[in-house]
């Protein structure tokens, strides 16, 4: 990426963060809102520097709670659609089953969970992200290896390719993009959904605790340096998914439409 | 291939909805379902009846001039910091025996929650007043919420830490290694001066275990010790049964703490009025003092018709039921009665253990409730002083001779 090209994507979208800070300090400042109210950009900061070790511990609980549920359910999400695309019936059955299951509030899973485990427990939460993730890359692996151009089917078969080797260079290949999207999708909602779980009781120690627990007290820059601590988090997992998507991507040469990264 | 652009584009976007989402979630607003079964609301067209016939009879020998004077009732509102259930039973009964129409007075009573924090609810303006506990209220204030605490209804702390017999914890000293459950969302400082007076540290001599509003925690073993109410989850231990037994548990089966009888207990349930309104509004202020007064009526009726009151409440639809609701109007009851200096009063010694506490007690952040004693204002006795002379039904405010009643719970509270 050349230079200019560089600072015509950064700097617009920069410049509208300042300004939206400054309009906020400004909105604060000029109405003499309070801190119970909405605190100014310049205390969250404040609270943000005050409270470096709190913050890490926190998004550190929280993010490896999201990323155990991550790994387990791209694993599992994978597995199971590998079986479904292998047994149409077994996908007859179970797809609406998942969209049913996908359609339960996580407030009512947690709670369940919760039941199951002891309290102190992070199961549960990993469990709940888990769970989440499942149903996004399952759900897209799926369609990525069932949705293959009919026209490669028809090539792999004239040169009598057996069902193995279609799926190794037919449809496995073509599910990798699906399984990246749904990554990327899958990757901050593994984080939010772990900082929902975490609202519901158990340990007291993660980022999903301190929010809440924080604007309970009125102590509202506190709240705001755990979001800003939360949303970094959020970004460094969808960072990742899109960096791992680039390097492989990259590696198979199969970037489609030219380097569009 | 636009198809791959297009679901590029769509993903991004997806990242950005998920970021804000994030934001929103982190703010707290996602709770709706995770507190317990909604109440029905006030049963309000029932009790507008009673009390119309009530108010017709009293009036007459009462209040002739207030009746007379009364055309429109004036409109107050009342931010409760919980569901409906018999903490709140003193306002319930001034609804519901008309002990506001008495005084003009057309009261809304509006059910808190999880997450609403009353007092921001009042210095918002939403409300006319707020119920809340005095750390809670003072840390808002010092961020800046214009309020006073104009009523202090309940004289001392109902927190207790809740733990089996055999487990030994007798005294906070006895938290250290246990799993310590508390509520959290400012319903913790309690447990945090009670770990300090013992000199252990929050953050490494016990383990704290954010506790759900009930009591499954302690009953099936996660944690070692609960925070609990008398007046609310104390009776929902003893509404369990005991899977050895095949009956209900019995105080017996427990140990409990109570932070009052520690010496950390703090001010809890007061009657919090928006400062700048009380100072400059007199059309406020004497709206404030007809308030107090009626609800000063309401529990000195609660305190002589314990069973009638709670009835009230059960008619308001709580979430439990009857025995608990008796059991909750009586423990609250002695939070109350009696009344040394008059109900209502804010005693200066019990303010400022308050404020000792809140101002010296750091919690797992290593932070203290309020970091500077409260600014001038943030209590009156002003108010409860002149709701006194208002009050119609009796001359009792101290409630000296009250004994609290025996009651039998029932398995659920039913």
């Amino acid at each position: 990426m050349s230079v200019r090209r560089l600072l015509v994507t950064v700097v617009p979208p920069a410049m509208f963060g300042v300004l939206f800070v400054v309009a906020w300090e400004a909105t604060v400042k000029g109405f003499d809102l309070k801190p119970y109210f909405l605190p100014a950009p310049s205390a969250i900061w404040d609270a943000f520097v005050d409270n470096p070790g709190l913050i890490r511990s926190a998004a550190f609980v929280s993010g490896s709670n999201a990323l155990v549920g991550l790994v387990a359910g791209t694993l599992l999400g994978v597995a199971a659609s590998f079986l479904l695309m292998r047994f149409n019936l077994l996908n007859e059955l179970v797809s609406p089953l998942a969209v049913a299951l996908n359609a339960i509030p996580i407030v009512v899973l947690v709670a369940v969970f919760q039941n199951m485990y002891a309290s102190t427990s992070e199961i549960p939460r990993r469990l709940m992200v888990t769970l989440i993730v499942f149903f996004i890359v399952l759900t897209n692996v799926a369609k990525g290896l069932r949705q293959v151009h009919a026209t490669h089917l028809e090539l792999m078969r004239s040169y009598a390719a057996s069902p193995t080797m279609i799926l190794l260079k037919t449809r496995i290949p073509n599910a990798l993009p699906y399984l990246f999207t749904a990554l990327k999708i899958a990757a901050p909602t593994a984080v939010i959904t772990a900082f929902v779980s975490e609202y519901f009781g158990g340990r007291q120690n993660g980022l999903g605790y301190f929010i809440p627990s924080n604007f309970a007290n009125s102590k509202t820059a506190v709240a705001w340096a755990y979001v800003i601590g939360a949303c970094l988090l959020g970004l460094a997992f969808y960072l990742v998914s899109i960096a791992l998507e680039a390097i492989t991507t990259h590696r198979r040469g199969s970037v489609p439409g030219g380097a569009t990264a | 291939m636009n198809t791959r652009r297009n679901t590029r584009t769509i993903t991004r976007a997806v990242g950005a909805l998920a970021a804000l989402a994030l934001v929103a979630t982190a703010c707290g607003g996602d709770d709706d379902d995770a507190t317990p079964a909604a109440t029905d609301p006030p049963a309000e067209d029932t009790s507008d009846d009673m009390s119309d016939d009530m108010s017709d009879d009293m009036s007459d020998d009462m209040s002739d001039d207030m009746a007379m004077e009364c055309e429109t009732p004036r409109e107050a509102s009342l931010q409760l910091q919980w569901f409906t259930q018999a903490q709140f039973a003193g306002y319930y009964a001034a609804v519901d025996q008309g002990f506001y129409e008495n005084h003009c007075l057309d009261v809304t009573i509006v059910e808190g929650g999880l997450d609403i924090v009353p007092q921001t609810q009042l210095a918002n303006g939403d409300v006319d007043f707020a119920l809340a506990w005095v750390p809670k209220a003072l840390a808002s204030r010092e961020a800046g919420a214009n309020i006073v605490n104009i009523a202090q209804i309940f004289q001392r702390s109902g927190t207790l830490q809740v733990s089996f017999a055999d487990a030994g914890i007798t005294s906070p000293a006895d938290f250290a290694g246990k799993k310590i459950g508390n509520w959290g969302f400012g319903n913790e400082y309690e447990v945090f001066a009670a770990l300090g007076a013992e000199g252990l540290d929050p953050a490494s001599d016990v383990e704290l275990v954010g506790q759900n509003f009930d009591m499954v925690a302690l009953l099936e073993g996660d944690i070692d010790a609960a925070e609990a109410m008398t007046y609310n989850e104390y009776a929902q231990v003893l509404e369990a049964i005991n899977p050895d037994t095949g009956e209900l548990y019995t105080p017996d089966d427990f140990n409990v703490i109570s932070y009052e009888d520690v010496g950390v207990g703090m001010l809890q349930d007061a009657i919090w009025a928006d400062a700048d309104k009380l100072a400059n509004d007199e059309d406020y202020r004497s709206l404030a003092v007809s308030f107090v007064a009626a609800s000063m009526e309401g529990w000195m009726y609660c305190r002589d018709n314990v069973q009638e009151c709670a009835d009230i409440v059960l008619a308001a639809g709580p979430t439990l039921g009857a025995s608990h609701q008796l059991w909750q109007t009586n423990e609250v009851n002695k939070l109350i009665w009696p009344s040394e200096n008059g109900i209502g009063y804010i005693d200066p010694a019990a303010w400022d253990r308050t404020v000792e506490i809140a101002q010296g007690t750091p919690n797992l952040e290593g932070a203290t409730v309020l970091t500077a004693p409260p600014t001038e204002g943030a209590y009156t006795n002003e108010i409860v002083e002149e709701a006194w002379t208002h009050i119609q039904t009796g001359d009792d405010t101290t409630g000296s001779g009250f004994t609290a009643i025996e009651v039998t719970l029932n398995e659920g509270g039913n």
